[in-house]
């Protein structure tokens, strides 16, 4: 994983210097989309973060990392899913307060119910993704003779295909709602969320979409890129850039 | 338990509902507490760039909302039904924290339609006497458009409301809502801008059809604005984080922006923030509710605060609860269809179809809590129901508020969900989409209503709100026919391709956003038999005991409900302000 970045720091400076002359405290969002805040960085970039994980242990990180690439592989868009970082985003994210189980009202009776009535189980998501991750390589290894982590790309896709649509059966587990439910919201979150996060290295999903990111004050943008391409699109900035 | 000293007037909740009335109570020089269980958010992430700009946090993991962990809802669509909980909060969002909801709703301000009002005699009036299904308990507000229309004009004024008059003064306004009930004064500051989306709809929907569609009126605020306390807002930016989102630029109509940074200044008022109320300390025979007890949750004790007046201000599910558990007044009993508490339980019908236009850059980050553009041709009775089946409607409108990735991206149906292909078609897609969206009405019916639920317990160990809910068959043939009339705009506006075409229908689905616009359990009326509270929103069965929220509305329409709420709560305040003076029944 080595995509150039933006530099945090140059532009840091900038914006507090021009806070400071603007006699604000902070930097405010006055400043933001200003021919001056777009500046590019003068200093060479730095090497991207984030390798190694926090939740995943060696196998269940290879069957993660084997799947993002089948989910998104390198090619004219965007690098291999993992060298965007999105194995790392989900890391993370098992590896924190929503994997903890945040937000999620974990008390009895429990009642199996409708897809409609949401998720109904005792685990939180950390221990039902890995739960899920072995029983998925468990049927992987019952129908293919191998973990999915060595299966060939097309193998693997069709495999995630079958899976997303209920074909793969699991003594115990309702894999499908695993997988759509749970992996597959945590894979776009990956590609689309800030890159602060782990995914999305080098905001290349929104460069991708032409997404800009954060910037703020389209006050006259509004207008002037009503039913045209907005050129802030292809040089999105994201929480770092104001960091 | 700790006893307080009393005060004048006690409020549940520190939000919308509550910081409107406070203003008034303020105003007129009343004592008044605000017991809140958040805190602020403004001053924090949420309310600071760059980190606000963060739709994993706020949006996605849903930061700002009540934390479902500690209290959630259950859900059973049929009384035979087991419960289940919804562990994960994502129908519809309550708020936590000073301004509540409000610190992070989009701000659409409407003014209902007058008939709204007194739905049950409109029907019957125009339609005849069976026009009602006997298992709608539609009933009357006890109150009427004429008596809200300066409170609407305050909130309007108070909150820097954008928008454009469709009738002022029973004088047809060009480019506004043809339907809206007669207005004394235009809105307090002009439209925001249309998006491009807005504009093909817009265009469309008038060539094709001959409807008139307007911009969104809304508490976004076109340019700097000065209210009158004297509060200020800034021109909102479009920055497309307005939903869910505090407003950095402080350009949004709040009540954490605009109503109690001014209320913290006056004397005799107060905002009590991490305080969680735990239940009404009620005198039966007295008729008489001499407290509220709350947790506070700084200090880990329990309190009772005592107050002349209590206000429960808590929004639609806590009301109904401080009610249930505080055993006052009949819960609903839908066996026998009486009762009250926890009746007319009601939702919103809303369904979308998702429209790709290759040809046009529609930008969708480029967008505001309140860019859309609506049409109100099929809402309420603003349509002639006869033979159609069902009664109510919906509003019809593009409503580009977002462009945000995770959420706010749509593929055509048939993309393939990963892999290059799905890549290519986000590139190609994201700027040249929208959707056409139906806000539709949801009207009682005798099986949806709020009870405890006897098998789950919130981390106070108070049982959990039990909705009794489904969308029914009226609801489902409003859906059927707004979605259907949204499709042949949707086809006209020269799609390249729409995505599927879904009316909403039952199971009622709790994974799917559906506007937090839940009515109803604690409804108003001027009949002691059908409500909770009387026209003045006055317990009938204790008389220093008042509510306000859409708990007291007695049906949803197909417009969001902050506009009438509003008009109610700053009502509310002078009533209350009478009452302080001269108790008694209100009439
Ligand atoms: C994302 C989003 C967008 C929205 N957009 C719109 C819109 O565009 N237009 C519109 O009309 N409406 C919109 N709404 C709905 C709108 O926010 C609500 O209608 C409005 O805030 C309700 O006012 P309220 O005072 O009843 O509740 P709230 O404003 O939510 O205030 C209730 C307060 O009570 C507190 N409380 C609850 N229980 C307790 C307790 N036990 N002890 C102490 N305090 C308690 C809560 O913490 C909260 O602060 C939106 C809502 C959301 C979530």
């Amino acid at each position: 994983m080595n995509l150039p970045r933006d530099s945090g720091p140059s532009r840091r400076e900038f914006l507090r210097h021009a806070a400071l002359a603007a006699g604000l405290t902070s930097v405010s969002t006055t400043l933001w989309g200003t021919e001056a805040a777009a500046t590019p960085s003068q200093l060479p970039p730095v090497e991207s973060p984030a390798t190694g994980y926090l939740s995943l242990g060696p196998e269940e990180a290879a069957f993660v990392e084997a799947m993002i690439n089948v989910l998104c592989p390198a090619d004219e868009l965007t690098p291999s899913g993992v060298d965007c970082g999105l194995a790392v985003f989900i890391d993370r994210q098992l590896a924190g307060a929503f994997g903890r189980g945040e937000r999620l009202y974990l008390r009895g009776p429990w009642r199996p119910g409708l897809p409609q009535d949401g998720y109904q189980l005792p685990m939180a998501p950390e221990q039902f993704f890995k739960t899920g991750l072995a029983a998925a390589d468990a049927a992987c290894r019952e129908q293919h003779g191998r973990s999915f982590a060595d299966l060939e790309t097309t193998v693997a896709d069709s495999f995630l295909s079958a899976l997303a649509e209920g074909k793969i059966a699991h003594s115990r587990m309702a894999l499908a709602e695993w997988f759509n439910d749970l992996v597959y919201p945590l894979f776009i979150q990956a590609c689309f969320a800030d890159p602060i996060y782990g995914g999305n290295q080098d905001k290349v999903f929104w460069k991708m979409i032409g997404y800009p990111g954060l910037p703020a004050v389209n006050g006259l943008n509004m207008v002037k890129y009503r039913g045209k391409p907005f050129p802030g699109a292809r040089h999105p900035k994201s929480i770092q850039d104001f960091s | 338990m700790k006893p307080l000293p009393q005060r004048s007037v006690v409020i549940v909740g520190g939000g919308m509902a509550a910081g409107l009335l406070a203003r008034q109570l303020v105003h007129q020089g009343i004592d008044t507490v605000v017991l809140e269980r958040g805190g602020d958010h403004r001053a924090e992430a949420a309310g600071r760039i760059p980190t606000q700009r963060d739709e994993l946090r706020w949006d996605i993991r849903l930061g700002l909302m009540q934390d479902a962990a500690s209290e959630t809802y259950t859900l059973r669509r049929s009384r035979p039904e087991p419960s289940r909980p919804m562990r994960r909060l994502s129908a519809f969002l309550p708020g936590t924290g000073v301004g509540g909801a409000g610190s992070h709703w989009n701000g659409q301000v409407w003014r209902w339609a007058a008939c709204n009002m007194a739905l049950r005699s409109h029907f019957t009036a125009r339609y005849g006497q069976d026009a009602i299904p006997a298992d709608m308990p539609l009933q009357d507000w006890g109150v009427s458009h004429e008596e809200l229309e300066p409170y609407y004009d305050l909130f309007e004024k108070l909150f820097g409301v954008t928008g454009r008059a469709g009738n002022i003064r029973g004088k047809i306004m060009p480019g506004g809502n043809p339907f809206e009930a007669p207005r004394q004064n235009e809105y307090p500051q002009p439209p925001l801008e249309t998006t491009e989306a807005g504009l093909i709809f817009k265009a469309t929907a008038e060539r094709e059809f001959g409807y008139r569609p307007f911009p969104s009126p809304g508490a976004n605020s076109t340019g700097t604005y000065v209210n009158p306390d004297g509060m200020r807002l800034g021109a909102c930016q479009y920055c497309g984080h307005c939903d869910r989102f505090i407003c950095e630029a402080n350009a949004k109509g709040t009540p954490d922006a605009l109503l109690y940074p001014w209320l913290e200044r006056q004397a005799h008022f107060e905002l009590r923030r991490h305080c969680q109320v735990l239940g009404l300390d009620y005198d039966r025979a007295a008729g008489r509710v001499r407290g509220v007890r709350y947790l506070d949750l700084i200090t880990g004790e329990e309190y009772l605060q005592p107050g002349g007046v209590v206000v429960l201000a808590a929004f639609t599910m806590t009301n109904t609860k401080l009610l249930l558990t505080g055993g006052i007044g009949r819960p609903y009993d839908p066996v026998k269809g009486e009762g009250v508490v926890g009746k007319n339980f009601c939702y919103q019908i809303n369904s979308g179809i998702s429209i790709f236009l290759r040809d046009r850059w529609l930008n969708p980050f480029l967008a505001a809590g309140c860019t859309s553009t609506i049409m109100e041709e099929f809402d309420d009775d603003n349509f002639d129901h006869t033979g159609l089946g069902f009664l109510g409607g919906g509003s019809i409108g593009v409503g580009v508020i977002s462009g945000r990735p995770i959420n706010a991206r749509r593929l055509p149906p048939g993309t393939p969900r990963w892999g290059t292909a799905w890549k290519r078609a986000n590139a190609e897609w994201y700027a040249h989409n929208c959707a056409i969206g139906v806000q539709g009405s949801c009207y009682p019916h005798r099986e949806n209503y709020l009870d405890l639920d006897p098998d789950y317990s919130d981390a106070f160990g108070l049982p959990l709100v039990r909705m009794n809910f489904d969308i029914r068959e009226n609801e489902r043939r409003v859906s059927a026919f707004c979605t259907g009339r949204a499709e042949q705009i949707a086809r006209a506006m020269g799609a390249t391709q729409l995505g599927p075409v879904v009316p909403r229908t039952s199971p009622f689905d709790t994974r799917l956003y559906q506007g937090t616009h839940i009515t109803g359990g604690t409804c108003m009326g001027a009949d002691p038999a059908t409500s909770v509270v009387s026209p003045r929103l006055q317990h009938w069965d204790s008389e220093n005991l008042f509510v306000v929220g859409a708990s007291v509305f007695a049906h949803n329409s197909g417009l969001n409900p902050t506009g009438p709420l509003a008009a109610l709560a700053l009502r509310l305040g002078d009533d209350i302000a009478r009452y302080v003076k001269n108790p008694g029944h209100l009439s």
